[in-house]
């Protein structure tokens, strides 16, 4: 603004303005002026663009920074009239938020900060935290003054203590009474410390608030200092937060500038200055005496307490230290009062809490919410839940002082107690979200790995007792762990708790002993079987892909040698784990491409795809499956001729068994035969397998059910079978529990699926069919119903897309062959009177989050509304069918699965059991992995009489490759050839083709050869040549 | 600046920024960046310099500030857009080379540009 003008008017005349008429209003402004006689008052001034002017000719008058958009030169005289001569506001000249804005949600409207309470961020990343004048301006220092001109020490104390703030640095001592301890020690001379030694891995709130938000941690402190008789303050930052020091030194300076800090504060008589002492980032010196120890300049290691800092702290004189976050909460309890702070969080922890919520979670960053929110809504709600559609299996909180809670305690309030009481902590608020990818034992060892750099070495527990748990750790992550081990690291763990000198020391074990009280299965896995469930560590991991695979089919080796053109020597490899790969290759839910790590990079190998190749191309050469030569004895009876009966029988019957498989259907093949349609499995191909494991010597016989034809303790005992495995499968439907369940034209899914497969077929032609459920089952259900001619097939899910549980592509399959889909809607009745005539249902909605992760389906009242159809299937999941159970002697649990140890074994003697009729319904490489292992089971138990878990790790070959790094990088992943969607209506034709040579050839050289990622373990060396590297052979192979 | 003697200077000196902020934004356009480590480790620095240089490419004269963390440190690079005491937009994620285009549609058109809009604040 000009000195001369009491008002100057600024005329946007950039292009925009000017075509919306800025020259005609800029002149009828110079005329208006000068009609009213404000020429000498008010100045003419053309500007550049604000910004605006979409919304142009755009005025400003200043000195009020009013903005008029739109200003046409008819407003001219209004305008003068009212801004300029009666000093008001044009209401309907003043910019209006665009249509388009006003359709972006607000903040409080997005997850991430719906059940968020900023508190003490209020102003980060709101404010500029390098303009003091911004933090003033937004209220800043008030508590200050609040403070110096009207309460006394004493009264801030109480504020304070009645607020109920506790230590933010995760011990949780309650500040007010930290605080008056230290004003109460005797001695003129008395200290206040900030502590941002912030060291946890992933936790870095400390850190954006001294950069977001400097000043309320200064302005903290210096009531505190008020309060106690404190006249001078330290801020201690680590110097790897270069950024938060930069800003605290800021604002500490423009603090003194503005006599905030320094002598006679505000006229008060009250001094008090800070200084910044940057930290060399040691994980001890977050603990108070060490950190004291480090701003006297001696090396960071704690002392024993008492005394207190509050007694003898910094060079001797009462000290309060406090976490930065403590301090930051300060002036908004002054300036809002303990009353409204009490009514934030818990009944033992008051106000908010600030995680930094990092790992696997989908949004990732800082939160600030209630005391008393629980784990679920702070990692589901907020943090989005797990990332890429991977479960959540555990928060760690605290980082390497705190502990491992696992999902089914999700429900727990964030408060001090609560979390104490799960054997974690609260910290310092780092929160670190883990899922299926993540190893507890692996996470059990960073953190000891952090702490044995970390301890100072002062006291011998912490020193000598964190290297030992290390140790065993080590050993467990190798593969050369006993359960002994587990015994002697939790009474190491308790030792170092109970015997360290400080914190660090004192919570180290935490990460140990919350891992080995809820994770205890997965250090078991690692020891007995030789297994890391994650394939996180190495030693036991041959690759990504192998390890995901249930039935650990070395993926690597065939993969290679089907790029090589090997078929037939790959499929070899395949059958040492895995005997079904025309069946695997054509309906495996392939978990080995989930975890593919060329996924992570672009797309995963076709690895089922390739299967089908090779184990099509070798189609012609029948199997007759290697026998050892020496022959038992002892009778095995399987029961069940699925995936797990039948591998089990022909891994029997190698070993030198007579193995004999009772089926109580008119087919061999369980779920093979009579689940899974023949559009995806051709009843042929599974023909020629099941054939080959009768090559092997095994005996089927077919219509014998156990309970109808036979009884388990004739086999025993008449028969002489010396083994039983029970693999009978889940095939009973569960039942909707719904009225008129029971009229015709309601068929249960596996009934539905089995009487297509037996040739019975109901007669769906023209009729309309509805499918419940959301599963495999389901989907199965709808694709064959409209190829049977159903009219109109609808599939309805009491949840949404997103969780259903079927394979992807089959939905999508689905979706092609014109199937309807309706989400959140569930049966409540099925109406008519001698036939189903339709279904009424009722509307769901997505309600709280539930332990598997999804939120649970909420049923509105009132929104009930009737389906038409005269088809009913219920595919709502599958259990084993034991109604042979009473007086076995073998016991079932409540959803139907029977118990069994880790050896299969059932609770009868000579009795194992496995796949579905272990696991419930789940897939078919999982029945065929638990297949191999219950005939390693049987064999243990008749050749040592002992039942007992048994690890088999089986070796492997290396197959070396020429690696094409041109082709390598380019290379994509081939679409999937399908029949025509056309060509499938009225049939039951196999819908996915067979990738052809070539395809499947290239597609293996995409593989990244996770097997070789440690060449010299393996014996060989990478030779790279012009434009390739080539891996050549030096051992001949590595068991 | 003046030593601040007393609370009622204080408050003095609270009102003359509040106002003098208030006239900044209500008659211009403030574009704000999330400045803290997580968004200067995520781009943001370059992010600022592109929208410095083209706010200095079509002649437009908005502020340009800085900010620390607000928390969604997985959508940073953020940057704000507030205009005319309107809530601040907020945008994710910013590249550099999205830069023009959020130029051009917010500022200059007018339009939220709807695919990168993280939400907007309620002050």
């Amino acid at each position: 603004m000009s000195e001369r003008h009491r008002a100057d008017v600024l005329v946007c005349t950039c292009p925009a303005c000017t075509k919306a008429g800025a020259q005609a209003l800029l002149e009828a402004l110079r005329e208006e002026l000068a009609r009213r006689e404000l020429t000498e008052e008010v100045g003419i001034v053309e500007t550049g663009s604000r910004g605006f002017c979409y919304m142009g000719p755009i005025v400003v008058i200043q000195p009020e920074g009013i903005l008029y958009t739109g200003v046409q030169a008819a407003d001219i005289p209004e305008l003068v009239e009212e801004t300029l001569i009666k000093g008001r506001i044009v209401e309907r000249l003043t910019y209006k938020e665009p249509s388009t804005h006003r359709a972006v949600p607000y903040y409080k409207d997005i997850p991430f900060y719906g059940k968020q309470m900023r508190v003490v961020l209020r102003n980060c990343g709101v404010i500029n935290p390098q303009s003091i004048e911004e933090y003033i301006a937004v209220g800043g220092y008030q508590a200050l003054g609040k403070v110096l001109t009207s309460m006394t020490p004493e009264q801030v104390i109480e504020e304070v203590k009645r607020s109920g703030l506790r230590g933010r640095g995760g011990a949780g001592f309650p500040t007010g009474r930290k605080w008056e301890l230290t004003r109460k020690s005797p001695g003129e001379v008395k200290y206040v410390i900030a502590n941002g030694d912030e060291g946890d891995p992933g936790a870095y709130m400390d850190r954006a608030l001294l950069e977001g938000d400097p000043h309320s941690v200064i302005e903290g402190m210096m009531i505190g200092a008020y309060a106690i008789g404190a006249h001078e303050g330290f801020i201690y930052v680590r110097d790897e937060y270069p950024l938060a020091v930069k800003n605290v030194q800021r604002a500490i300076e423009q603090a003194r500038e503005y006599g905030l800090l320094g002598e006679n504060i505000l006229g008060s008589g009250f001094d008090f200055d800070i200084k910044v002492v940057r930290g060399a980032g040691a994980f001890v010196c977050g603990e108070e005496t060490a950190l004291i120890a480090s701003i006297e300049g001696r090396a960071g290691n704690p002392r024993p307490r008492p005394p207190f800092p509050a007694q003898s702290g910094l060079w001797g004189k009462p000290t309060n230290i406090n976490n930065v976050k403590s301090w930051a909460n300060i002036p908004v309890i002054i300036q809002r009062g303990a009353d409204w702070y009490r009514q934030i969080g818990t009944e033992t922890s008051k106000g908010t809490m600030i995680f930094s919520l990092v790992g696997k979670v989908q949004n990732t960053g800082l939160v600030e919410v209630p005391m008393g929110i629980t784990l679920r809504e702070l990692i589901y709600e907020i943090g989005g839940g797990g990332k890429n559609g991977k479960r959540v299996k555990a928060v760690q909180t605290g980082g390497p002082s705190g502990g491992c809670i696992p999902t089914f305690l999700f429900d727990l309030q964030v408060d001090y107690e609560t979390l104490k009481q799960a054997g974690s902590i609260m910290g310092s608020g780092g929160m670190i979200v883990m899922d299926e990818d993540t190893c507890m034992v692996d996470v059990a060892r960073y953190f000891l790995d952090f702490l044995k750099d970390e301890s100072c070495g002062k006291c011998t527990p912490c020193r000598e007792g964190i290297r030992h748990m290390l140790g065993i750790l080590n050993r467990i992550r190798d593969g050369q762990g006993a359960m002994e081990d587990l015994v002697e690291l939790e009474a190491l763990a308790q030792v170092v708790k109970e015997t360290s000198l400080c914190g660090l020391g004192q919570t180290a074990p935490n990460p140990v002993l919350t891992t080995l009280r809820y994770f205890r299965d997965e250090y078991e896995a690692h020891i007995l079987r030789k297994k890391c469930p994650a394939g996180v560590c190495l030693p036991l991991v041959r690759a990504k892909c192998t390890n995901a695979c249930p039935a650990g089919v070395d993926i690597p080796t065939y993969v290679a040698l089907i790029a090589r053109g090997r078929y037939a020597e790959a499929l070899e490899v395949h059958r040492r784990r895995n005997p079904f790969a025309l069946v695997c290759g054509r309906v495996c839910p392939a978990f080995c491409e989930a975890e593919c790590r060329r996924g992570e990079l672009d797309q995963p190998i076709a690895i089922r795809q390739v299967k089908r190749f090779m184990a099509d191309h070798e189609l012609k050469a029948p199997w007759t499956p290697p026998r050892a030569a020496k022959r038992y004895p002892e009778k095995v009876a399987v029961i069940g001729s699925g995936p797990a009966g039948l591998t089990a029988a022909l891994r029997l019957a190698q070993k030198g068994y007579p193995v004999t498989v009772f089926e109580a259907l008119p087919v061999a093949g369980g779920m093979l035969a009579v689940g899974i349609p023949e559009y995806r499995l051709p009843r042929d191909i599974l023909q020629v397998e099941i054939d080959n494991i009768k090559r092997a010597g095994v005996e089927i016989r077919l219509n014998s059910a156990l309970g109808r034809d036979f009884a388990l303790d004739d086999l025993m005992t008449q028969q002489g079978y010396k083994a039983v495995i029970l693999a009978v499968g889940a095939h009973k439907s569960r039942r909707l529990g719904i009225p008129g369940e029971d009229l015709p034209g309601v068929y249960p899914g596996t009934t539905f699926l089995r009487d297509i497969a037996l040739g019975k077929a109901p007669d769906l032609k023209g009729k309309r069919v509805v499918v419940v459920g959301g599963g495999d089952v389901a989907i199965d259900a709808v694709r064959s119903s409209w190829r049977l001619g159903a009219s109109e097939v609808h599939l309805v899910y009491r949840r949404t897309r997103a969780e259903m549980p079927a394979r992807k592509d089959e939905v999508e399959a689905a979706e092609k062959e014109g199937v309807q889909f309706h989400f959140l809607l569930n049966p409540t009745r099925v109406l008519g009177t001698d036939r189903v005539t339709g279904i009424e249902m009722q509307r769901q909605e997505l309600g709280e989050f539930d332990t598997s992760g999804r939120r649970r389906p909420v049923p509105v009242p009132g929104s009930e509304f009737v389906m038409e159809a005269e088809v009913l299937i219920a595919a709502i999941g599958q259990e084993p069918d034991l109604f042979w159970l009473d007086g076995t002697g073998i016991e079932a649990r409540r959803d139907g699965t029977l118990v069994v140890g880790p050896s299969y074994s059932t609770t009868r003697t000579g009795v194992f059991a496995a796949g579905d009729a272990v696991l419930g319904p789940a897939t078919v490489v999982q029945a065929i992995g638990q297949g191999n292992e219950v005939a390693e089971a049987v064999d243990h138990y008749l050749r040592t009489g002992k039942v007992e878990e048994v690890a088999v790790r089986p070796g492997y070959e290396v197959v070396k490759q020429i690696f094409d790094m041109e082709q390598y990088y380019k290379a994509v992943r081939p679409a999937t050839r399908e029949l025509p969607v056309e060509a499938r209506r009225g049939n039951f034709s196999e819908v996915e083709l067979c990738f052809d040579e070539r395809t499947a050839q290239e597609e293996c050289k995409r593989c990244l050869r996770c097997d070789l990622e440690w060449l010299e373990d393996t014996g060989l060396e990478a030779v790279p040549v012009p434009d390739r590297v080539l891996v050549i052979e030096t051992a001949e192979r590595k068991s | 600046m003046p030593r601040l003697k007393s609370l009622e200077e204080l408050q003095q000196l609270r009102e003359r920024v509040q106002s003098e902020l208030k006239a900044r934004t209500s008659a211009s356009t403030v574009i704000t960046v999330g400045m803290g480590t997580c968004g200067i480790s995520a781009g943001a620095r370059e992010v600022m310099y592109a929208i410095l240089a083209e706010l200095e490419r079509l002649k437009i004269d908005a502020h340009v500030t800085t900010t620390g963390c607000i928390g969604m440190c997985s959508k940073e690079p953020l940057v704000d857009i507030q205009q005319g005491n309107q809530p601040r937009v907020t945008y994710g994620n910013v590249t550099p080379a999205m830069v023009p285009r959020l130029i051009e549609e917010h500022l200059v058109r007018g339009n939220v540009v709807t695919e990168w809009v993280v939400g907007r604040t309620t002050g």
